[in-house]
């Protein structure tokens, strides 16, 4: 069977699965009796195994069938979760990822599985073994545990329908083994099974079989006037129907399912209520799209975007009533497209943040300390192509934090801390930008460190340095070629420094800021924009031309009279705030020639931050605030400083965008 | 007829350009279109000296690469006759400022020639050859070279060269 147009697919429901794994492993770390914890970690491994063996990939579901088989004893409670079980599932999950990068790759058969498949048939033979009862294996025990209850309300109606002349019967359908499709095959069951009576419940849920969360059999609890051998032989008729186990039930003796109560009874019951009970998950369907379809779509409305400029523009001029309320139409409209389509491309920052808590796990164990990281707003919404690329950045920062900020638990105690380290990871949208803080309460930054540190790699000179305030001290981690550590470890010394966090934040047109205070901790702040494609401007005009300044770059727009420009170390400066502003000439920052701004009294100055410094931009004029759509200059030139792509106007000239951090 | 089909499987289709009073021509194959120069050309500070600026083709941006510039040549300005040549290099679309287009000549492959080390003041090094006809000499370009914005690094091991 040629798989490989179902390829992307199955990787983009293996990369969820297995993150579903690795989350409820973690919680499962946390919480050994959660069934419902249990539960997901179980269905994750099992729609992983019946893909991956659908797909061909034999080893991968090879290594889920020994997952499978420890967590089906884990959820019979014949076996119980321990530190040791923990690492085991987390290895074979590690393999799992591996092995699906190698799928990615078309070399799934270089991967070595019989060690982590090993180590998982120690924990369920070695279960086997002890209980020494060779027939309940799992599948059995699962069938046997199948038993439909009704809500108090339910078994009302059915007694009322007995009395009307029905019957309730009870009609256990088990599928063949290598039924392919079983959730559409049972679902088909299902609306076939209607015509001849009222389905009044099934178990599993109508909605997991259509999800295929089952084994290979269910049963259907219904009303119908046909005696039970006319159902069972309909049903038996079917396409994929191995057998068909009817009964007819008395109204009195039927189960009542307790919704939502705790019992720990039995862990029969306890079984059978998490099943039951799973919460109707009123997930909205959803459609699979190619990232690369949305942004041709991002593109035409960036066209369409444009287009509507220049009509608006022709529209002003001609000063025509009709047409003027039709563009404004056209232009709402062009809005409202423009934030569907925007919106359609956010993702929860939740994609990069799921990842954390096991990094943080692992990196805590591998260095010996005791590390907590607590996350909010992992729900902030940021655009797909950003999510992309903000996770290494992230992953570094945070290998940081636990390597080189959170203090070994001797240390923390002679300090006074509580032993635990917390690593505080939050994310919130501000105006047009998210803000994604990392906050650890570890040991800080060591100013004097990082002052010989960056005399030791000649990163700047003795007088450079005594001159520095404490913070542009701290900024110095950001420069490539500096790394704080004393001694290179695993996890942090990989050859990569702050600076690489910096760069790629920058190029994502986001800004870095860091606090820190010795003894006390460090704060990493990351101001990204919402999206790329569309940004907010501030259009300017210099001489003949007209540029645009991003305006999460804008501090804000002041005026300044010429008497208030003052001459600091032959630099133009001015007062502002109670603060000395350095002023910069646009056209000098540009290296062109013309501007009129040296001639005239009263200056537009934008004033630009970028995290560390502002400074403030003189230009001729401020024309207007505009959303404008990036278009890059295209490889052929490449990265100008200074200069962050273009954008085409209503009039349909063209105006560069400004990058002025480098400046400021 | 049999003359005309063998005279086909050795041409070549090349678009002849002017630069001043010179010709030169570029391989058709390259070429994706002409265009009039009825829009500015918007600068871009700071990029390479003999890059004019970038223009709005139908909503994708294009550089423009002023041809004299880069050959080193002083030439009148910019006229009536002017034209972009929309050539792709690679996988970028580059605009190249020329003088006037003359027309799309088919050139027998035999008439082609290596390029001399200096030829009407360009270095062989842009170039790929010499089409040498009867009366006329058109100087082919090597795109790939005359287009590649690293120039100086390239122009100073051309020059050792």
């Amino acid at each position: 069977m040629d798989v490989s147009q179902y390829l992307n697919v199955f990787m983009g429901e293996c990369q969820e699965h297995l993150q579903t794994l690795n989350q409820s492993l973690l919680a499962l770390e946390q919480e050994p009796n959660n069934m419902d914890i249990l539960n997901s970690i179980f269905r994750a491994a099992h729609t992983l195994k019946g893909a991956s063996a659908t797909m061909g990939f034999n080893k991968m579901s090879n290594v889920t069938h020994a997952l499978e088989d420890v967590l089906s004893l884990l959820r019979q409670n014949e076996l119980q979760v321990s530190a040791e079980l923990v690492n085991v599932l987390f290895e074979a999950l590690d393999l799992l990822e591996v092995l699906a990068q190698g799928i990615a790759e078309g070399r799934e058969e270089d991967v070595e599985i019989a060690g982590v498949i090993q180590s998982l048939q120690k924990f369920s033979s070695k279960n086997q073994d002890q209980e020494g009862k060779a027939e309940p294996g799992p599948q059995k025990e699962r069938r046997k545990n199948l038993q439909l209850r009704y809500l108090p309300a339910e078994i009302e109606q059915i007694k009322k329908a007995v009395e009307e002349g029905l019957t309730l019967n009870h009609l256990h359908v088990y599928l063949q083994e290598e039924c392919l499709l079983k959730g559409a095959r049972a679902f088909m069951i299902l609306r076939e099974l209607e015509a001849h009576g009222e389905i009044v419940r099934t178990i599993p849920t109508s909605k997991e079989l259509e999800d295929e969360h089952f084994e290979n059999d269910f049963i259907i609890g219904i009303l119908s006037k046909k005696p039970l051998d006319f159902l069972v032989r309909f049903l038996e008729k079917m396409l994929d129907v191995a057998k068909v186990e009817g009964e007819i039930l008395n109204p009195e003796t039927l189960l009542v399912e307790r919704r939502g109560v705790e019992t720990k009874t039995s862990p029969d019951q306890d079984h059978q209520k998490t099943s039951l009970v799973k919460a109707p998950s009123n997930v909205s369907p959803t459609v699979r799209v190619d990232i690369r379809k949305l942004d041709d779509l991002m593109n035409l409305v960036g066209e369409l975007v444009i287009t509507r400029s220049r009509l608006e523009q022709l529209s002003s001029e001609k000063k025509d009533q009709v047409l003027a309320e039709t563009v404004e139409q056209l232009s709402r409209l062009t809005m409202d497209l423009r934030d569907q389509v925007l919106k359609t491309r956010m993702v929860p920052v939740d994609h990069v943040f799921s990842r954390f808590p096991r990094l943080v796990r692992d990196l805590a164990k591998e260095t010996g300390k005791e590390v907590q990281l607590h996350i909010s707003g992992a729900e902030t919404e940021l655009d797909r192509t950003v999510i992309d690329e903000i996770a290494d950045p992230l992953v570094h920062i945070i290998r940081n934090s636990v390597d080189h900020g959170i203090e070994k638990p001797d240390e923390r105690k002679a300090a006074g801390k509580p032993v635990p380290g917390i690593i505080e990871l939050n994310a919130y949208q501000a105006g047009n930008n998210v803000i994604i803080e990392v906050t650890d309460d570890g040991a800080g930054l060591n100013l004097e460190k990082i002052k010989a540190k960056a005399l030791e790699r000649g990163i700047v000179t003795n007088e450079v340095l005594e001159n520095m305030a404490e913070e542009e001290v701290m900024n110095l981690i950001f420069l490539p070629g500096f790394s704080t550590s004393q001694q290179v470890t695993d996890i942090s010394g990989r050859g990569v420094g702050m600076d690489v966090v910096k760069t790629k934040i920058t190029n994502l047109g986001g800004i870095v800021q860091l606090h820190s205070q010795e003894g006390e901790g460090t704060k990493i702040t990351i101001r990204l924009p919402l999206t790329l494609a569309i940004i907010q401007t501030l259009i300017v005009q210099l001489g003949n031309d007209v540029f645009a300044i991003p305006s999460t770059l804008i501090d804000q727009t002041i005026s300044v009279d010429k008497k208030d420009i003052k001459l600091l170390r032959n630099r133009e400066v001015t007062f502002h705030r109670g603060e000395v502003l350095p002023l910069v000439r646009l056209q000098e920052f540009l290296e062109v020639a013309e501007a009129k701004n040296s001639m005239l009294d009263e200056l537009d100055v934008v004033v630009v931050s970028n995290g560390e410094r502002r400074v403030g931009f003189v230009v001729d004029t401020l024309l207007r605030q505009q959303d404008v759509v990036i278009k890059s200059l295209g490889t052929y030139l490449g990265n100008i400083p200074g200069i962050a792509g273009a954008t085409i106007l209503g009039n349909g000239k063209i105006a560069l965008i400004l990058d002025l951090r480098s400046v400021a | 007829m049999k003359e005309k089909k063998e005279k086909q499987e050795e041409t070549t289709q090349i678009i002849v350009f002017k630069l001043g009073e010179e010709e030169f021509g570029v391989n058709i194959l390259q070429v994706r279109e002409i265009e009039k120069l009825d829009q500015g050309i918007t600068r871009v500070p700071r990029a390479p000296h003999f890059v004019e600026g970038i223009i709005n083709l139908r909503g994708e941006i294009i550089p423009i690469v002023d041809l004299r510039a880069r050959f080193g040549l002083t030439l009148p300005e910019l006229g009536y006759n002017s034209r972009v040549i929309i050539v792709e290099v690679g996988e970028a679309l580059v605009g190249m400022l020329v003088d006037a287009v003359e027309e799309v000549l088919r050139v027998p492959v035999s008439a082609i020639e290596p390029a001399p080390a200096i030829t009407k003041g360009v270095d062989s090094y842009f170039l790929s050859g010499v089409a040498k006809l009867e009366d006329r000499l058109i100087v082919l370009l090597n795109l790939e070279r005359t287009l590649s914005p690293e120039e100086e690094k390239e122009l100073s091991e051309a020059e050792l060269g």
